[in-house]
């Protein structure tokens, strides 16, 4: 499988990390050069070829691709020369996904973003952060690697259907859509009743949330069917009442619930809640750093970091996302180091 | 017509809740025929979550409704003989399954990988246990918070002045693993494709989540760092923030990326004496930026504001909720929903696929099953089995057309 990764921002390039892991040759076009910090190209190019050539040559990589990842401005393809509806007709297995904050129509099509700006955008931010607080996006460009992990799974998916039937498609995926589609509970609770969800903060529910413990944060998020087990391994014998054990009656006394169980982690680590949670079957969790995680035995078990070389030093970057297909951890190339190569694999004759 | 790119492929779909069901809706919507199986004694929790009052509430909950279209419902107890001989038949006649069960159910229902492959040798099996199959922690337990917490985004995320994380407002751990795992699938259909193999794909959502930060991993590692929270700031853009308009709730986000935007942003907020500041003063400068910001904004329609800002091209959006959302101009243009008929619910707006393949052209077609509701198209018509057996079926609890006992949660 051949991927032609153009743009250079997050989504493209998270887009088509995935795919150059699992196997692809990954050609991927320079961008601006302050596109990605050093730690995000660590963590989004391992395992690419990064080229920088003229757009006659890009145009002919665009063809000799089985799929193009883009996440430039709608037009900007064309005006490289690479319009879409004529690289489908030219070629009709070929697979564009076009990754922008708001697609390729509408009336905001051509407005300006950054990651915060699609975010709010697409509503997840309007449900995070306290209550009497503003709203808070959440770290890392979440509408970015959002719209790239979209970009991966349609992208597959069109291929697979370009395989079968020979007819690749144009995908438009825009991170307001990919967001708004997905607001849980209150997305389709809004739509029916007009009212929008508030953010909560940290606790949906006295038994949904997460409090402050010992070494830090730790979180519970128990079901009803989990409710009983939950209060038994709190080992409070007045949470037998039928005023916490009766889901909608505990509603009502939900605050002071909440107080029992923040009384209840402040005491405790995040090692023996989370103990706690294999015992009981309840979903216990911690709020763990990824210095923590790079130290994680079950993460060490399952193998699944890779170290990246950098300039910086050996970076240990997340790898495979799931086990069970082939996985190739890859290095770092420098920008347009391997332009003549891949003109040569891909076009055949001298670049 | 342009047939779909999952046209021709089976799914037999053991998810409930999220994670899981977002995948198979995902492949649903890509034309997989996706069999939901729920038994009539465990099924899927998000049917009663948040229950209407109704005669059926599993049969009208908007939430199950939103996440489960696309898909067939046939109700199989597991746990019974028969129930497990009819879902290995069905497996022989499919091309893959997907579970998010605990990492040890499906091997205690009988129903394991190689129960998979002895029914049909070239299966995919996609597992999505919280943790994954091995590993310490394999056999924690977690939901979407859970995931998001364990994995890493909640200690980057908070306000920065109180020393609290704080989770994403949904369960953002479930989509997350569900798209990745709608393409792992699909990847291992590639693979079947040219290989003649089946595949046995362990996704731990931890792990997905977890690559959502991949350059917080590159940071600690390479120099030791820990979080910081930043509440809506960034380190490259200054100002950058989510400032309050006229009205309740109402917010604009806005960055500004270079000098000459904040120049443009200067004019229009009125503040020329703030102009000639460079990105590194407007850093160390922020919060007094942000008070001239908000004085400003506080005067504004945010839908206004936003294409105040946007007319001189500086990035800036009307944070939209999760009502508004369904009456944006621009998703309205995009018709970005679909009033889909459902025979328990009254038509309200649902998100058309979000892949939006221009030429094959997915929409929505059919609503969230009702509980059962395939039972007969799918045991009778593509299973066999004797039209008299249905009631035995029945009456013996392997089938039913609706869930025993079922109450909130």
């Amino acid at each position: 499988m051949r991927v032609l990764e153009i743009g250079g921002g997050i989504p493209a390039a998270f887009a088509a990390r995935f795919l150059a892991g699992f196997g692809a040759d990954v050609a991927r076009s320079e961008g601006a050069a302050d596109a990605l910090t050093s730690d995000e190209e660590a963590a989004l190019l391992a395992g690419k070829r990064r080229i920088a050539v003229p757009a006659e040559r890009l145009r002919a990589l665009a063809l000799a691709a089985d799929v193009v990842v883009e996440d430039g401005r709608p037009g900007a393809l064309a005006a490289l020369g690479l319009d879409p509806h004529a690289l489908r007709a030219e070629k009709p297995a070929l697979v564009l996904a076009s990754l922008t904050p708001f697609g390729q129509t509408g009336p905001q099509a051509h407005c300006e973003a950054t990651n915060l700006v699609a975010h709010a955008a697409g509503g997840i931010l309007s449900l995070t952060g306290a209550r009497e607080r503003p709203p808070l996006a959440n770290g890392a460009n979440q509408a970015w690697k959002l719209l790239g992990l979209h970009g991966f799974a349609a992208s597959v998916t069109a291929w697979f259907g370009a395989l079968v039937s020979g007819e690749g498609d144009w995908i438009d995926l825009s991170a307001q859509e990919c967001a708004a589609g997905l607001l849980e509970f209150y997305g389709p609770r809004s739509a029916v009743d007009g009212l929008p969800g508030q953010r909560l903060g940290n606790r949906t529910t006295a038994i949904w949330g997460i409090y402050r413990c010992l070494d830090g944060f730790a979180g519970v998020c128990s079901l009803q069917r989990q409710a009983q087990a939950l209060f038994e391994g709190m080992g409070d014998p007045e949470l037998r009442e039928p005023r916490f054990l009766d889901p909608l009656a505990r509603m009502k006394d939900d605050k002071e619930l909440a107080a029992r169980v923040e009384r209840f982690f402040a005491d405790r680590k995040k090692a023996e809640l989370l103990a706690l949670g294999l015992r009981t079957k309840v979903p216990f969790g911690a709020v763990l750093t990824p210095k923590e995680l790079l130290e994680s035995e079950s993460l060490a078990e399952r193998g699944f970091f890779d170290e990246v070389p950098t300039p910086g030093g050996v970076a240990r970057v997340p790898g495979r996302p799931c086990l069970g297909l082939g996985w190739r951890a890859g290095g770092l190339s420098a920008p347009a180091a391997d332009s003549e190569a891949v003109l040569r694999d891909w076009l055949g004759g001298a670049p | 017509m342009r047939r779909l790119p999952l046209e021709g492929i089976r799914v037999v779909d053991l998810t409930m809740m999220w994670a899981g069901p977002y995948a198979t809706h995902l492949l649903g919507e890509m034309g997989a025929e996706v069999i939901k199986i729920e038994s009539p004694r465990a099924w899927d929790n998000v049917r009663t979550l948040f229950p209407i009052p109704g005669p059926e509430p599993w049969n009208a909950s908007f939430y199950f409704n939103d996440y489960n279209r696309e898909k067939k419902s046939l109700t199989l107890d597991l746990a019974q003989p028969r129930g497990r001989e009819l879902f290995l038949a069905l497996v022989s006649r499919s091309d893959a399954v997907i579970e998010n069960y605990r990492a040890d159910v499906l091997d205690r229902l009988g129903i394991g990988w190689d129960a998979l492959r002895a029914a049909r040798p070239d299966v995919i099996l996609v597992s999505m246990a919280g943790f994954g199959k091995t590993g310490a922690d394999r056999e924690l337990v977690g939901f979407g918070p859970i995931v998001e917490q364990m994995a890493g985004l909640t200690s980057l995320t908070g306000y920065g002045d109180d020393g609290v994380p704080y989770k994403t407002g949904i369960s953002y751990g479930d989509p997350v693993a569900g798209t990745a795992a709608a393409g792992a699938l699909v990847l291992a259909l590639i693979q079947r494709r040219r290989t003649g193999r089946g595949a046995c794909i362990d996704l731990a959502q931890r792990e997905v989540m977890a690559e959502m930060l991949g350059e917080a991993f590159v940071a600690a590692s390479l120099r030791g760092e820990e979080p910081v929270h930043r509440g809506n700031r960034d380190a490259r853009f200054a100002p950058q923030g989510v400032y309050p308009c006229q009205g309740k709730e109402q917010w604009l986000a806005l960055s500004v990326r270079s000098d000459a935007e904040w120049r443009a942003l200067c004019g229009v907020i009125g503040a020329p004496e703030l102009a000639g500041l460079t990105a590194a003063e407007r850093r160390v400068r922020h919060d007094e930026l942000d008070a001239a910001l908000e004085r400003w904004t506080r005067t504004q329609d945010a839908a206004a504001a936003q294409d105040a800002l946007q007319a001189r091209r500086i990035p800036a959006a009307r944070m939209l909720d999760s009502d508004s959302v369904h009456w944006d101009p621009h998703l309205l243009a995009r018709d970005a929903w679909d009033f889909l008929r459902h025979p328990r619910m009254q038509p309200y707006p649902q998100p058309v696929p979000a892949w939006r393949l221009l030429e094959a052209n997915p929409r929505p077609r059919r609503p969230a099953p009702l509980f059962g509701e395939h039972n007969r198209e799918i045991l009778c018509g593509l299973l066999g089995v004797a039209e008299a057996e249905l009631a035995e079926l029945a009456a013996a609890g392997v089938i039913g057309d609706a869930p025993v006992g079922a109450g909130v949660g």
